[in-house]
């Protein structure tokens, strides 16, 4: 397998873009990418573009060619990507095997979501799954795994409510993010409650927003100034097995031990991680499987600090999707800018001093109690 | 002549509950490999670890609350607002699965307690007709039995 490198990142700011639609802005997402990456758009040579909502609430399909075309990108092979919240990075996936495998010197991807519209309702499993026909809801799944951690861990909801308090103070930093305003713990604790126990400020809002990124091969990343290297690329799909364990997700656990041992790093090893914490429960099951802290001391971890900006393992320092809102065609991607705008020292006042290595954690989609998708990229500079 | 008799309304979906009848609980219908014995809810076609033949399987109608939430926003499918879930450790068939909690326990849901299996008129399906839903109900509270 070839060496896999990331030449170039670009986003918009997401937050309601009413005025604009899907093609539009993903377009302009992969015109910043390439501006970062120095790169004509005829050295494209595959495109990848993703999105989890353009079909279910547009009835778009193949957007991927009419994004690219906007750039006068034609003729190469283009995929279009669906992998509910996990979209954008399942499409980074396999963009990351195409330069691997040498069929591709430069593959873009691309991922885009108009969500801000009222036909947008919680997002879930699909309508014909028996789980979501009693009621199951995007919501409500990690609600009940936040009730199980704190039943058996002692996790409080104020540990929960830290790790809102955190990433928005991050996203202050951070013009790209939706929600910049911080906010105490007593306003997330005593806003409205969505799913006990987890209030509307513990859950991401939606958001319409694109991110791109430009990946190549090694022999390209020689003329890309800020080139840097992928070391890993992993993505697990669930378990699926019954009886599962809500408090100890292990998916989670399998898809992040795989990413560390291909990167060639200990669990932890990394200087920043960004990773799914669509629900504040989210981010402190992610640190039990990222080996931040042992298994049941992801609520302690949160309330410590430790994952703050200026603590031992900044996680979020994005503002995560909690601040940035969630678009998942975007979101996977969204995650990869900010790993390269750190890497590259150009972060401003959210710059994680000396970041040499960054990882990416993305998860989407429940089936039978498990998760359907688990992605974990590792990028060094 | 013709009484105006209301059609039964449909299960939400086809076996998965048997359906309630004069002195007779409803269960949980899923399904148990003849080839490896696993059991399944809902019932698949096949066997997903051996591919073996699945047959239905009377999962029973109690449990224990693994876990639980309440949701509060904007339901679903025309559910009560606010509905319960909760994933539910079934007595027997060593499964743990996702049910409906009932509209009028949300306040007794407590982790570890006793349940048993209800069926009744519980929100709309798929095409907007209103349908019978498994749900469960606190195991001390006094069954409804259909007439």
């Amino acid at each position: 397998m070839s060496e896999v490198y990331l030449a170039g990142v670009g986003m918009i700011p997401f937050g309601v873009h009413a005025e604009r639609g899907l093609v539009d802005m993903a377009s302009q997402a992969a015109e910043l990418a390439l501006q970062s990456a120095c790169l004509y758009p005829n050295r494209v040579d595959m495109g990848f573009f993703a999105s989890a909502t353009a079909a279910p609430l547009f009835k778009d399909v193949t957007v991927g060619q009419n994004v690219f075309w906007q750039l006068g990108i034609n003729q190469i092979p283009i995929f279009n990507v669906e992998n509910a919240c996990t979209s954008g990075s399942a499409a980074f996936y396999l963009a990351c095997n195409a330069i691997a495998a040498g069929q591709a010197q430069v593959a873009m991807v691309v991922g885009g979501e108009k969500m801000c519209v009222p036909e947008a309702g919680l997002l879930n499993s699909g309508a014909t799954e028996l789980d979501t026909q009693l009621g199951l809801v995007t919501p409500a799944s990690f609600a009940m795994r936040a009730m199980r951690h704190m039943a058996e861990f002692g996790t409080t909801a104020e540990q929960m409510a830290a790790v809102a308090v955190k990433n928005r103070h991050h996203a202050a930093l951070n013009p790209m993010a939706q929600f910049r305003k911080p906010i105490s713990l007593d306003e997330v604790l005593s806003s409205p409650m969505i799913a006990d126990p987890l209030t509307r400020l513990q859950c991401c809002p939606i958001a319409d927003g694109a991110a791109a990124v430009a990946l190549c091969s090694k022999e390209v990343a020689k003329t890309v100034p800020g080139a840097l290297k992928v070391l890993a690329w992993t993505y697990g799909t669930g378990d699926y097995q019954n009886p599962q364990d809500m408090a100890r997700w292990g998916t989670d656990y399998r898809t992040c031990a795989q990413a560390y041992a291909t990167a060639g790093l200990a669990p932890g090893e990394v200087d920043l991680i960004e990773c799914h914490d669509a629900f504040t429960i989210g981010e402190i099951l992610h640190y039990e499987a990222l080996g931040l802290c042992r298994p049941g001391q992801g609520g302690k971890l949160a309330a410590s600090g430790e994952t703050a900006l200026g603590g031992r393992i900044p996680v979020n320092v994005s503002g995560g999707l909690l601040s940035r809102g969630h678009p998942p065609g975007a979101t996977g991607l969204a995650q990869i800018y900010e790993l390269a705008v750190q890497l590259r020292n150009q972060a401003g006042e959210r710059q994680v001093p000396g970041a040499c290595t960054g990882l990416a954690h993305c998860m989407g989609g429940d089936k039978d109690g498990d998760s359907k998708s688990c992605t974990v990229i590792i990028i060094s500079n | 002549m013709h009484a105006e008799s209301k059609q039964p309304s449909p299960p939400v979906a086809p076996g998965v509950f048997s359906t309630p009848s004069r002195g007779r609980d409803p269960v949980l219908l899923g399904g148990r490999c003849l080839e490896c014995g696993r059991n399944f809810f809902p019932r698949p076609p096949r066997c997903p670890h051996c591919l073996g033949p699945v047959k239905e399987k009377d999962l029973g109608s109690t449990g224990r609350l693994y876990s639980y939430t309440v949701v509060r926003v904007r339901p679903p499918w025309g559910l009560p607002k606010p509905y319960g879930l909760g994933y539910v450790d079934l007595d027997h068939g060593g499964l743990r699965v996702l049910g409906l909690m009932a509209p009028g326990a949300l306040q007794d849901l407590q982790i570890g307690m006793k349940l048993r299996l209800a069926v009744a008129e519980l929100g709309n399906n798929l095409q907007g007709e209103p349908c019978l839903r498994p749900y469960f109900e606190p195991a001390d509270v006094k069954p409804a039995r259909g007439d």
